[in-house]
């Protein structure tokens, strides 16, 4: 509902606009709905002008559609592909984290979406040298992480360095503080993201680590504003990755349905905000860091595909890459065996 | 990208009147002022005004690079456990600024380790601790002074022993157990009523009190438990306390403990214990301590945690508290049996 305001198309003047508020006409819905020679008459107005003024707003407020070849060149010229840097989980997600989608990881406590948030957040800052923003509502980013997962990409220290600073992020613990922050990156025609670049490269990735823990406390019971602030955050999501040309990957928690069986967190409602969705659960055999992950929403691949992959692929080292990203424990060291 | 008033932090009924009288983006109600707001969308001044104020601020807080995140993170210490294996795996001790699960079946030593803790934080920094003061809250009714008593008398002995130089024998004169038991804070909740409250009051206790750093809820799986009537208000009641405790942990730097309880869970047919309150609290702490028996030994698994890897050490709870394993194999029942050993006392019941 757009309001009348006075300058809003040419002949939409103060006497005009008093006129038709004396009839109660406050929104362009209520002037383009209502019956042109009624009004003319209740208002005194003649009705060329009001016409004129009808057809005016209109015009501005249409939206125009787009024919299906032009949709698909803009497409082709501005959607990037992403990669992981796990072979395993590119597979699932047809080659990457797509930009102009949303994709989402969901799993139980222990499952490793944090781990894999942290990997493709290195694997964007190091290898494709692009600004990556992680918003993170759970307390669970540890940059001595991020650092050790670097450490065995480069020795170099200040290329590990500069890959830090490309990676930019925010703790958040409620949802208005989300809002605000997501609508803050995205004013003034992108103002806030250009900012957050100054270490080279745009940004091409979000990563919201996790959009349940803000939102899940807000659902049910009596409160009535919940699910309303769930659209927000959703539609925040979609025009920031449509606009602004970035890929969003976000995180989920799972609850138990009735059989026992885990589904993604949040609701039927939030299962159409992603485009795709991957759970992630532990494996119950073998190396600890093994975990399986099955494609469950997917526009682009058969669902239900599962692959095995290993958490410790961020932090292998050079070498040391057995099947499938095998099980080496050497690759990673613990925080404090850092380099001096 | 224009912003909705629907998504601005105000009443509900406010941004109701609001989009109803035509102002669906927050570039709307830029250049109006209050009186006029206040005719065109039939609210209050005061309404009037806080939607004003609530459409031009709130951008935002700036971010921060890993960079300075990393910077900033090696400048908080851990708290150490007394255990040193239990600690290098945790690389240095329970970190500061996040939130620990420690969960274990009865008697496996979760209160003794928040008692460890407790004694621990407040080791001074020039012995590498961090001098900080603990917030305890007791939901069981485990607290015992006299065991807080032995602790601290054999954590001062241990530093005592420690103290070189003359800097550390000045800072042992303000570490005795008078002052390690008066820097503890105890506070006992009786349902999870008084637990919300407490953690309501929790951030203006935090702000009175900068040295405080380490707040330990033992445990937070008890009070709930009786709700089992309406388990979704025991789910959002739990994602509300969860989220309140890492803003605390995170926005004051301060270490949060939490113990919890192991339950059954059935798992293709077999009973397996996992912990209480379910997946929805194993969302909130970070890091997973598990304690467990196996055969007559007692681990201690990381079963979660953002930096660590999976681990799992031995360890043992003596007159002393919580140490390391003897290297030696000998049974458990050479323990010295005090009469504050309540882990001994306790040992028979446990069945895992």
């Amino acid at each position: 509902m757009v309001a009348l305001l006075v300058g809003m198309c040419p002949g939409l003047d103060e006497g005009l606009l008093r006129s038709l508020r004396a009839a109660d006409i406050r929104t362009v819905e209520d002037l383009v709905s209502s019956d042109i020679e009624d009004l003319a008459q209740k208002c005194s107005v003649s009705y060329k002008a009001l016409f004129a003024v009808r057809r005016v707003l209109l015009a501005q407020h249409t939206a125009f559609p787009v024919s299906g070849a032009d949709l698909y060149e803009e497409l082709l010229s501005s959607t990037a592909i992403l990669s992981t840097g796990n072979p395993s989980l590119d597979k699932l997600l047809d080659s990457g984290l797509y930009t102009g989608e949303i994709t989402e990881l969901t799993g139980g406590p222990g499952s490793g979406k944090s781990q894999v948030c942290f990997g493709v957040a290195v694997h964007i800052a190091y290898h494709l040298k692009q600004s990556v923003i992680y918003i993170d509502t759970t307390g669970g980013l540890t940059a001595g992480r991020l650092l050790q997962m670097l450490q065995t990409e480069t020795n170099n220290r200040d290329e590990q360095m500069e890959a830090l600073q490309r990676i930019h992020t925010f703790r958040l613990f409620d949802v208005c503080a989300l809002l605000d922050c997501l609508y803050g990156l995205s004013g003034g025609g992108g103002g806030g993201l250009h900012m957050a670049c100054v270490g080279g490269g745009s940004v091409k990735a979000l990563i919201v680590d996790s959009v349940s823990a803000v939102i899940a406390p807000l659902l049910g019971g009596k409160q009535n504003e919940g699910m309303s602030l769930m659209r927000q955050v959703a539609a925040a999501l979609k025009t920031m990755a449509k606009d602004f040309s970035v890929a969003v990957l976000v995180t989920n928690h799972v609850t138990r349905s009735g059989s026992g069986e885990a589904q993604p967190g949040l609701g039927v409602s939030w299962s159409h905000v992603p485009t795709t969705r991957i759970l992630l659960e532990r494996v119950e055999s073998g190396a600890s860091g093994r975990r399986s992950a099955t494609l469950i929403k997917s526009s682009r691949q058969a669902c239900l595909i599962k692959e095995d992959f290993d958490l410790q692929w961020w932090s292998r080292a050079e070498g040391g890459r057995g099947g499938g990203g095998g099980g080496e424990t050497s690759g990673k060291r613990k925080l404090d065996e850092t380099d001096p | 990208m224009k912003r909705p008033v629907s998504s601005l932090s105000l009443g509900s009924s406010l941004k109701g009147k609001l989009v109803r009288a035509g102002f669906q983006f927050t570039t709307d109600l830029q250049d109006l002022n209050p009186e006029h707001l206040s005719a065109e969308a039939g609210v209050s001044q005061q309404e009037a005004l806080e939607a004003l104020q609530a459409a031009s601020s709130g951008h935002g807080v700036a971010p921060v690079t890993a960079l300075e995140l990393l910077q900033k993170e090696e400048e908080f210490r851990s708290i150490v456990t007394f255990c040193s294996q239990l600690d290098e795996a945790l690389g240095g001790g329970v970190p500061v600024g996040k939130v620990t699960e420690i969960c274990g079946a009865p008697g496996v030593g979760k209160t003794q380790l928040c008692l460890q803790l407790a004694v621990d934080v407040q080791v001074p920094a020039v012995f590498g601790g961090l001098g900080g003061q603990v917030l305890f809250v007791d939901t069981e009714g485990g607290f015992q002074v006299q065991r807080l008593v032995d602790l601290a008398g054999a954590a001062v002995r241990h530093c005592s022993l420690l103290a070189e130089d003359e800097e550390q024998r000045v800072a042992m004169t303000t570490f005795t157990v008078e002052t390690i038991l008066s820097n503890v804070f105890l506070v006992r909740c009786r349902d999870y009523v008084e637990l919300l409250a407490e953690l309501h009051l929790l951030a203006d206790f935090l702000s009175n009190r900068p040295r405080l750093r380490l707040l330990v809820i033992d445990s937070v799986a008890f009070p709930f438990l009786r709700l089992h009537d309406d388990l979704s208000q025991r789910t959002r009641l739990l994602q509300g306390l969860g989220l309140r405790l890492i803003a605390a942990a995170t926005g004051h730097n301060i270490a949060v403990v939490t113990t919890n309880h192991m339950t059954t869970r059935l798992h293709s047919s077999q009973a397996q214990l996992a912990p209480a309150l379910g997946d929805v609290w194993g969302h909130a702490p970070s890091i997973r301590l598990l304690l467990r028996w196996e055969e007559s030994r007692r681990l201690a698994s990381i079963v979660k945690s953002p930096g660590h890897m999976d681990a799992s050490v031995q360890y043992q709870i003596t007159y002393q508290g919580f140490r390391d394993a003897d290297q030696s194999e000998r049974p458990p029942s050479k323990r010295p049996r005090s009469q504050t050993d309540q882990s001994a006392s306790s040992r028979k019941n446990t069945g895992t």
